[in-house]
């Protein structure tokens, strides 16, 4: 499935307004924000329609996903949004990291549990909040806001240690442009070890790299890291290789296209998150030319000044000096 | 004393909601602790045993209460069970603490909540180690999440 689907669920008493973008959506927050009335309102109107008195506007089926015969039921949806509430064992397990890979549905899901099989974005990670009363000053009125704010965790940095999540061209880049500047750079290989890589350099100045758009589970611990170490600073691209795609170095039109509404583009059956379709989109669109990319090497090229110099200045708020 | 094992742990009662749902007494409703929890993190009054004066959902009956407060009336009442308390947001950290101020209480957490700027104390499981600040907390916490 791609495309962008606005939801709009009220009954007499409560409205929600919301927009899903991408296959994978967690929401999460403070206890009685109504994230469980969501998901019985959607059910209850799955179940018995308008007959229920639930009003749901939605161009595809909306349902819930929840008990023992989780794997039946996700089998019978195809092109829907499907909800899952807090107290589902399944979401944390490799069966369903594994089935969601197959599927063409959107998952929301309710959990504060990390869930590190699931490449969410940090992007789509939401609370409900209460937006005020609606109409006959009646009806409450609630929408989602994003829990990570990418611009509450950037800054004007002269770092001492640049730490990417990325193994490969992405910390190949970095290394360049650090060593340069006399910056030292390490890779965490992998997203999973991003918070012992941070501890271990507490005390200095440091930069983190990784990619937003499947960091998802760490921003729990990466978000308090932050706001105990203020000396460290997160930047979060969707991916190395979307940086290089908006710094215009392929200067194509079709990618600007696709970088403005990403979800238009991707179909989740085929990339189950947003990087693995910009490393994808990259290494087409360079093939056969000078900056033909790989992502397990980097191509020289792409450490060439003025090349690199447009990379980095996608990274607004970041300064590497 | 709140003392806490991070990550997962087979043997806690994961569904705190189906629990509470199938457990709870008509008379915990009434308990002052319960009322005041009710109020703090729901924004409800308790009218009666059964009854709760939602601000958006209207009367409703105990299992309409949130996920949050459901689990900490079942950690204020069965002192030798371990729920996950990963159902329960930031605001019902400090009813955490002040259900184990008088007497110990163990719980589950598969995501680091927020215990806020005072100190205070927990005991890490993980670890064993006893820890009074967010600062001291989250490294520790942070390995098993």
């Amino acid at each position: 499935m791609k495309g962008k689907y606005k939801i709009r669920i009220q009954n007499k008493r409560i409205r929600y307004d919301f927009e899903i973008t991408r296959n994978i959506t967690i929401i999460q927050g403070n206890s009685a924000t109504g994230k469980t009335t969501l998901i019985d309102m959607i059910r209850e109107y799955h179940e018995n329609g308008m007959d229920s008195g639930i009003e749901l506007s939605c161009t595809v089926p909306c349902a819930v996903l929840e008990g023992k015969n989780w794997k039946i039921l996700l089998s019978s949806y195809q092109n829907s949004i499907l909800f899952i509430d807090e107290g589902n064992r399944f979401v944390s397990s490799q069966e369903f990291a594994e089935l969601i890979h197959e599927s063409s549905n959107y998952f929301v899901i309710v959990t504060r549990e990390s869930l590190p099989m699931l490449p969410y974005s940090v992007e789509e990670i939401y609370g409900i909040r209460n937006a005020g009363k609606y109409g006959g000053l009646k009806r409450t009125f609630n929408e989602l806001y994003h829990v990570y704010r990418q611009d509450t965790m950037e800054g004007t940095i002269c770092p001492e240690v640049i730490i990417t999540e990325d193994s490969n061209a992405g910390f190949q880049f970095f290394e360049t442009v650090g060593s340069s500047r006399g910056i030292l750079s390490i890779s965490s290989g992998g997203k999973s070890n991003l918070f012992t890589a941070i501890l271990k350099h507490k005390a200095e100045k440091v930069l983190v790299i990784a990619d937003g758009a499947a960091i998802g589970s760490e921003m729990n611990k990466l978000g308090y890291l932050l706001q105990i170490y203020t000396n460290i600073i997160l930047y979060l691209p969707e991916s190395f290789e979307w940086l290089i795609l908006k710094s215009g170095v392929l200067n194509s039109r079709e990618i600007d296209e696709i970088l403005e509404s990403p979800s238009d583009f991707i179909d989740n059956l085929e990339y189950i998150s947003w990087e693995r379709y910009f490393t994808a989109l990259l290494t087409k669109r360079t093939n056969g030319t000078y900056l033909a990319y790989d992502k397990r090497k980097l191509n020289p090229a792409y450490k060439a000044g003025s090349i690199s110099k447009k990379i980095l200045a996608v990274m607004k708020n970041i300064e590497i000096s | 004393m709140l003392n806490i094992f991070y990550g997962d742990m087979p043997e806690a009662i994961f569904n705190t909601a189906v629990y509470f749902k199938n457990t709870y007494e008509d008379d915990w409703i009434t308990e002052p602790l319960t009322k005041e929890m009710i109020a703090d993190v729901d924004q409800s009054i308790v009218l009666d045993k059964g009854i709760i004066d939602s601000p958006v959902l209207g009367k409703i009956p105990p299992v309409g209460l949130s996920g949050g407060v459901k689990t900490l009336i079942l950690i204020a009442h069965f002192p030798n069970l371990i729920f996950n308390a990963s159902t329960c947001g930031d605001n019902c950290a400090k009813w955490l603490l002040k259900i184990a101020e008088k007497d110990d209480r163990t719980i589950n957490l598969r995501h680091l909540m927020n215990f806020g700027n005072e100190e205070f104390e927990i005991r890490i499981l993980n670890t064993n180690q006893v820890i009074h600040t967010m600062a001291e907390l989250v490294p520790i916490a942070g390995l098993y999440v």
